[in-house]
């Protein structure tokens, strides 16, 4: 490498430095960057929410245990409910409600209400259903199970927090980084400085990254704790033991090529073209469709590529009912390394036309 | 070795040559707008004016010049280097623009201190070099407070500063004494002027006759997007003299005053104004007719005010115009 190679670099490197060191302010302060934050929060919020809700209702459970689960093992179909009582003693909960499956002229007999009596072990829940006196329905409730949480954090992340929260919050602070001071009327500032029009692009994706990876990052992480933070002993050991440091730093990674991924894409959009909300709304329904595309396009995509590196699939077919579900196209996931490849490939793509568009701009206030 | 405290002769660059700045048969269009027209230029170091009225084409002129816009046609060189290469240029370039929005939330110190910081400086220059800047417009006590609060004459000394801040070898200045009070216009015209004696090329857009008159070695006069007109002043000027100047004279006897004017060869019209209270005098050389002036006023006329009266852009737009039309 010559000197003069390596005098550039580091003037490079001292430029960016100087663009991000301005964009902060923007892309972590700005007032009107608050509803990134709430969109952020949203989802920790939600699975604090949660986590405190499955913790109240395991200490309930807990106070309300009466039995033994090895109690249970002798109760049998079609014994009565004073059968039950004798084993299982008082229940906490009881209660009658109209049978659904009879017709309606007889649904207010009293007879023929069923009758639910619930116990608990403060592990699970037991609901005990006398359909005319006799037991028909035995239905455990486990408090919580890991499995459980699992599928319920894969599947908000990627269908809400990756398609929606990390993808308008990168829509709101890539694309005004050019965008944004093209309608303030400032972008000159930067023009007008000896910087080649690549490094300003650099500049300004790596600040919007920045801001992105710590805010998106930091809920995600929060997220995390919440749900796996608050795991018994014996849940907490299970999940270390098995994949829990590769869970967790999975969910991490993605959330940052996620920022990486939309961010080159929006960041470029806001150089191209006047309206973002367009190239927005477009990109999120070519997502939004992604389910449906066969496996090549499928492969033209930024989700594709960040639910391929989930650590838990999600499967989104399971939310879409009636003939929509006929068209839901199910395709492997693609192996992580050649899905982070893809990634920056897709990444890198992009940036080198906006690095091609930076080149050509030009300073037209009176059109925006 | 490279070393992180930058010269001037480094931030110049050793690209650079003395070959002026070239317009060479240079066309922008807004798409059916014409912005100017087939402008071949070569401007020489010193104060050069661009004049014309609004919407003339000189702001487009100075983006063309500094790259933020690119032209449809021609290629455009400052002092050896393209346009298209804003690395380069702005090394040895400054512009002052007519942009009144800054970035949000600088104090006046941080928009000079970030700008040099761009340019990859390292805090101890780019902070010397700020300060310097900011006390050659006059601007160190509002320094520290957000530009935000800024009068609109502080906010073109801050720009100004920012243009100067880096030293440049040419600086363009857009209207660079709007809104500024008389005693910083007084000031920030001996600066460019301080600039020019150093050797360097110092451009200024306006749309004030007057003010030409007192910065300018050279200037160039647009109209709607082509140049009509451009070298030293004297000479522009001469051309000029085929129209009368009009002087509007108050004073306390306009009737002895036009009868005294009138009496030299010089002045072609001596008219009473209709509110009675001056006179309004058409001359061929402006300068005896001052001289003329000052004896009369020694001598029992109460002058109150003497203004050019035709000492405009319009004015000079419609005698230039006139004749570019009747050549074509």
């Amino acid at each position: 490498m010559t000197g003069a190679t390596q005098f550039e670099w580091g003037l490079w490197a001292r430029q960016i430095g100087a663009i991000m060191r301005l964009e902060m302010k923007k892309t972590f302060f700005a007032k009107r960057g608050l509803w990134i934050y709430i969109l952020a929060a949203a989802p920790a919020l939600l699975f604090f929410a949660y986590t405190l809700a499955q913790k109240n209702r395991a200490e309930h459970a807990a106070d309300l245990a009466s039995i033994k689960a090895e109690q249970t093992e002798a109760i049998q179909i079609k014994m009565t409910a004073d059968d039950v009582r004798e084993i299982l003693g008082r229940p906490y909960a009881r209660f009658k409600y109209m049978d659904p499956d009879l017709p309606r002229s007889r649904r207010r007999d009293p007879d023929a209400m069923i009758e639910v009596l619930m116990y608990s072990d403060g592990k699970a829940n037991y609901e005990y259903r006398f359909r005319q006196g006799q037991l028909y329905n035995v239905n455990v409730r486990t408090q919580r199970l890991l499995t459980d949480d699992n599928t319920v954090f894969a599947t908000i992340f990627q269908l809400f927090y990756l398609r929606l929260a990390i993808f308008f919050g990168c829509v709101g602070v890539f694309m005004n980084l050019f965008r944004g001071e093209m309608i303030d009327k400032s972008l000159h500032f930067y023009l007008l400085a000896p910087i080649r029009r690549e490094v300003l692009l650099i500049g300004k994706y790596c600040a919007g990254l920045l801001a992105t990876v710590v805010i998106f990052g930091m809920s995600t992480a929060f997220q995390l704790w919440s749900v796996y933070g608050s795991l018994t002993a014996a849940q907490s050991t299970e999940f270390w033991s098995r994949s829990g440091a590769s869970t967790l730093s999975a969910y991490m990674g993605v959330t940052v090529l996620a920022c990486v991924g939309y961010g080159a894409v929006f960041l470029v959009a806001g150089l191209i073209w006047r309206n973002p909300i367009i190239p927005a709304a477009t990109l999120l329904v070519w997502e939004g469709a992604n389910i449906f595309l066969p496996a090549t396009l499928k492969r033209i995509s930024i989700i594709h590529y960040l639910q391929s590196l989930c650590p838990i699939p999600a499967s989104p077919s399971g939310t879409i009912e009636g003939p929509l579900r006929l068209l839901v196209s199910i395709t492997e996931p693609t192996a992580a390394p050649i899905a982070i490849a893809g990634l920056l490939t897709v990444t890198v793509a992009v940036l080198v036309l906006g690095a091609w568009q930076a080149r050509r701009l030009e300073i037209n206030y009176s059109t925006e | 070795m490279y070393s992180r405290s930058f010269t001037v002769a480094v931030l110049w660059g050793s690209s650079m040559n003395d070959t002026g700045i070239v317009f060479d048969n240079v066309s922008k269009f807004y798409g059916d707008v014409l912005g100017v027209n087939r402008v071949s230029l070569t401007i020489p170091a010193g104060i050069t004016s661009l004049v014309g009225p609004n919407g003339s084409g000189k702001t487009t002129l100075m983006n063309l010049l500094t790259g933020l816009i690119k032209p449809s046609r021609g290629t455009v060189n400052i002092l050896g280097i393209s346009t298209n290469e804003p690395e380069k240029l702005f090394r040895i370039a400054g512009y002052c623009t007519q942009f009144d929005s800054f970035p949000k939330g600088l104090t006046g110190f941080q928009f000079v201190y970030s700008f040099l910081r761009l340019f990859g400086m390292t805090h101890a220059e780019a902070e010397k070099r700020s300060w310097s800047a900011i006390e050659r417009v006059g601007l160190v006590e509002a320094a520290k407070r957000k530009i935000a609060g800024y009068s609109k004459g502080m906010r073109q000394r801050i720009r100004l500063a920012q243009s100067i801040s880096h030293d440049p070898k040419v600086l363009i200045l857009d209207e660079p004494l709007n809104g500024l009070d008389p005693l910083v216009r007084a000031e920030t015209i001996a600066l460019f002027r301080s600039l020019a004696a150093e050797g360097r090329y110092v451009i200024v857009s306006s749309h004030i006759l007057h003010e030409v008159d007192m910065i300018s070695d050279q200037v160039i006069l647009l109209a709607n997007g082509y140049v009509v007109a451009e070298g030293q002043i004297k000479s522009v000027r001469e051309e000029m003299r085929e129209h009368p100047m009009q002087v509007l004279i108050r004073c306390n006897k306009p009737a002895l005053l036009a009868s005294r004017v009138f009496e030299t060869d010089h002045v072609v019209e001596a008219r009473i104004h209709s509110d009675g209270g001056g006179v309004l005098v058409k001359t061929r050389d402006a300068d005896s007719f001052y001289r003329l002036l000052n004896h009369i006023a020694l001598n029992g006329v109460d002058i109150e005010s003497v203004a050019p009266a035709d000492d405009n852009v319009n004015s000079l737009y419609e005698y230039l115009i006139g004749s570019e039309e009747v050549t074509r």
